[in-house]
């Protein structure tokens, strides 16, 4: 028995060696079951409700244990995700879901049209603080025909309708009778996603199990785990360690610090364009900005490829409106504004602004051209942005001050009050072009996205009858026009797009980077047999 | 001998200190907030000697002209704290029963506040700016001050000479200030020095959370700050003004325990 013990492990290494290299092109063609994929979040999630989540962390989560009747493909195209099809009828007014009968929830409740109809009541229940009732407010009747067919009829026709219904399905059968700001739900969540939650300590990790039911298929990783580290540096370091699996690199470390042949050995690097932009909005309230020509001046007196370069090290590209340039609203015609410092300067005087008393600032009826750009603590890019401009503003004759806020006092004191001048901050953008909440002059109460209190009759319009056109062609041209009006108008200062650097550990195979990114085919990434760390 | 050479030290250091803050003009030729981004994160060299930053400013003279920053708000704040503390603690010394009680227990309650905990909660709300935070850190550190300032009053109230002017109907304002204040300056005066070097690292502390002085202006918080997400590249963002600020504080501390035991009658040979 003895020997026996003490040479069993001799064996197993004298068969490793020997058929190690049939075994592993076996294992490399073959996907297989098993391991954890262990990723990392700077920030905790708040709810797991699903249309209560806003911030990023919850979305995450909620992603992974909910389905939406919708969903973009790796080519950013709509398929149906818990809809098995759907037509689109009336010129666009009513569309018809025809939902999958195989799909349960993951206590094994059936998925029937009556989920359905519950979340999008919750939706438009005014007693619901939800982000994202907007799209929902359209509809005129949703109509539970049978268990898998639903018809929602608009009021009038809706463009960005079919893709509102991304939004994740709530079991109607656990919520019922329960009150979404209190519920234990939030904390439990129960889905039809591909895993199920097992546990959530707050601040620290949150707990996925694979669904063995889930309708598509088994995903092949058996646990997502999810943990909390509320630094990038120290992120990093968990990364090098193999402590998580992935994470999204900031541009210092994915040219500087990643170079390595350890790392290139241990782990595959990606890089896509994102879907957002980040930019400084101007308080157009305020007397200093309300003239066009002073936003044009400042766009000429900044050199956003400056930007790019200092702060995101070349990864990124200029920003030229509201759509990035992978979507098909983007004007390829709107050129980025040259930096031309002398141009700023002319347009400044044609303004009225003038340095009259020669102290290096500029004047209007004695008053001097200073104001001051917020932005939000914790975040390197936008507080060097900042910084940026701030030293090239000051070549033209303007000066700036820079004051950086804790987030939440950022959002609710200063910019869901328009109490700003100038902010630094971001837009993460649907795939849809629709932006009416955040350039339809409508949308300006406090707390509502157009804060910077943007107000043009031509936009407006144009807003309107991008939600109203279907033909993808017409609805481009649309979109086109807006980025023109407000590429002139400045309502914005645009600055840059920056690109996604997310790197994964390279024992996961089955990553096909696409134009959505990697993430979108989670459930076929896999980890061959002799690789997999985690094995309970 | 060997205590006030210590003394000696940090009081050369702080010396040194001072004078480059007040020439940072002449001591860092180049400009502090210079952005060129060709020379970002360069390494220590001729041209930058401390290197530069991820914007390409020049490290020497951002920690040259952030000494500026540290040191006045260590001694604007301190000197705010000692003169708030110095006269409660003397009210309170001097006069005894209630008003004592009252000061005494004001103070007990603003020690009840972990001050930076404090100190982040305010500035959150009035945002954070070099005036600020020189208040702020002036009206959340008094409290040493008055509790030793009336400590010293209580036993020097009891002396001869203060006796005598009492005795010769010297007002109450005039005893304190020129009787007593002068006596028992000392101890506080010591714990200036200290609290100089406190003030100094709470508010590399703000800066390093962002939430102290505000772009452009350098200060060592701020210089670590961002230096941290490069840790792994740029060594010398980080190195330098820790530091400065390992420098200037241990400057301070030997200067003020100098100065303690040089004011100890019990330990003067």
């Amino acid at each position: 028995m003895f020997i026996i013990r003490k040479l069993l492990p001799l064996l197993a290494v004298f068969f490793l060696i020997s058929f190690d290299n049939i075994d592993s092109l076996a294992d490399d063609q073959q996907p297989c079951y098993g391991d954890a994929f262990v990723t990392a979040s700077i920030a905790d999630a708040r709810t797991l409700i699903p249309i209560l989540a806003s911030d990023s962390a919850s979305g995450d989560i909620v992603g992974l244990v909910f389905n939406g009747l919708v969903k973009y493909d790796r080519d950013i195209e709509l398929v149906g995700d818990l809809a098995e099809s759907w037509e689109i009828l009336d010129d666009g007014l009513t569309i018809v879901f025809h939902l999958r009968k195989d799909v349960s929830w993951h206590d094994g409740v059936p998925f029937t049209a009556e989920d359905v109809e519950f979340t999008y009541q919750k939706l438009i229940d005014p007693e619901v603080p939800t982000p994202y009732g907007g799209d929902f407010k359209k509809i005129e009747l949703l109509e539970v025909i049978d268990d898998y067919t639903v018809r929602v009829r608009y009021h009038e026709p809706f463009a960005p309708g079919l893709a509102s219904w991304g939004m994740s399905i709530m079991p109607k059968h656990l919520l019922k009778s329960a009150d979404l700001m209190t519920t234990s739900f939030a904390r439990h969540p129960i889905g039809t996603g591909p895993y199920k939650f097992k546990r959530w300590h707050s601040g620290e990790i949150i707990e996925l199990d694979s669904n063995h039911q889930y309708f598509e298929h088994r995903p092949w990783i058996d646990r997502y785990i999810y943990r909390i580290i509320p630094d990038q540096a120290t992120m990093f370091l968990e990364v090098q360690t193999e402590g998580i699996d992935s994470m999204g690199l900031s541009p210092l470390q994915y040219t500087r610090q990643t170079e390595t042949k350890f790392f290139r050995k241990r782990f595959q690097k990606f890089r896509y364009p994102s879907f957002g932009y980040t930019y400084m909005a101007y308080n157009l309230l305020d007397e200093k900005f309300k003239d066009r020509r002073v936003r044009q001046a400042i766009s000429y007196a900044i050199d956003k490829q400056e930007i790019i370069e200092g702060v995101l090290l070349g990864l990124g590209r200029v920003c030229t409106g509201p759509f990035v340039p992978e979507s098909w609203a983007y004007n390829e015609d709107v050129r980025p504004a040259s930096y031309d410092p002398e141009k700023a300067r002319r347009l400044l005087r044609k303004a009225g602004w003038q340095d009259i008393n020669a102290d290096g600032w500029l004047e209007k009826d004695g008053k001097r051209f200073e104001f001051t750009i917020i932005t939000n603590q914790a975040n390197d890019q936008r507080r060097r942005t900042g910084e940026i401009i701030q030293r090239r503003l000051k070549e033209v004759g303007i000066k700036v001050n820079v004051r950086i806020l804790e987030w939440a006092v950022f959002l609710n004191e200063f910019v869901n009050k328009k109490r700003f001048e100038a902010i630094i901050l971001g837009w993460s953008l649907s795939r849809d072009p629709d932006c009416f909440d955040i350039w339809h002059s409508s949308k300006t109460k406090e707390g509502e996205f157009n804060f910077v209190s943007y107000s043009n009759p031509v936009v407006d319009r144009l807003l309107d009858e991008g939600r109203r056109t279907f033909d993808r062609d017409k609805r481009a041209r649309i979109y086109h026009r807006i980025h023109e009006l407000l590429y002139e108008d400045q309502p914005y200062l645009f600055l840059f797009v920056p690109d996604a650097l997310p790197v994964v550990n390279s024992r996961f195979k089955g990553i096909e980077p696409a134009p959505i990114g990697i993430g979108y085919n989670f459930i076929d990434w896999w980890v061959p047999k002799t690789e997999q760390r985690y094995t309970r | 001998m060997h205590k006030n050479a210590l003394a000696i030290f940090g009081g050369s250091i702080v010396l040194i200190l001072v004078l480059v803050a007040i020439f940072a003009p002449y001591v860092a030729r180049s400009d502090p907030t210079a952005i060129d981004i060709k020379d970002a994160l360069l390494g220590p060299s001729p041209g930058h000697i401390l290197g530069t930053d991820q914007l390409g400013r020049d490290i020497f003279s951002r920690i040259v002209y952030g000494s500026r920053v540290s040191l006045s708000i260590g001694l604007v704040a301190v000197g705010l704290a000692a003169v708030i503390g110095v006269i409660l603690g003397s009210l309170a010394g001097y006069f005894g029963g209630r008003t004592d009680s009252i000061i005494m227990r004001l103070v007990d309650i603003m020690l009840c506040f972990p001050s930076f905990f404090l100190i982040l909660a305010v500035i959150a709300i009035i945002g954070p700016s070099i005036y600020n935070i020189m208040i702020i850190i002036g009206l959340t550190s008094w409290m040493g001050m008055a509790r030793l300032s009336r400590v010293e009053i209580l036993s020097l109230k009891e002396r001869e000479f203060v006796l005598a002017a009492k005795v010769l109907g010297v007002g109450h304002w005039k005893i304190i200030v020129r009787h007593i204040i002068p006596n028992g300056i000392g101890p506080v005066l010591v714990s200036f020095v200290l609290g100089v070097a406190g003030a100094v690292l709470v508010e590399a502390s703000l800066s390093f959370l962002g939430l102290g002085v505000q772009p452009p202006m350098p200060s060592w918080g701020n210089i670590l700050m961002e230096g941290k997400a490069a840790l792994g590249v740029a060594w010398w963002l980080i190195l330098f003004p820790g530091l400065a600020i390992l420098v200037t504080v241990l400057g301070f501390n030997l200067l003020g325990e100098g100065l303690r035991d040089m004011l100890n009658p019990r330990l003067r040979r």
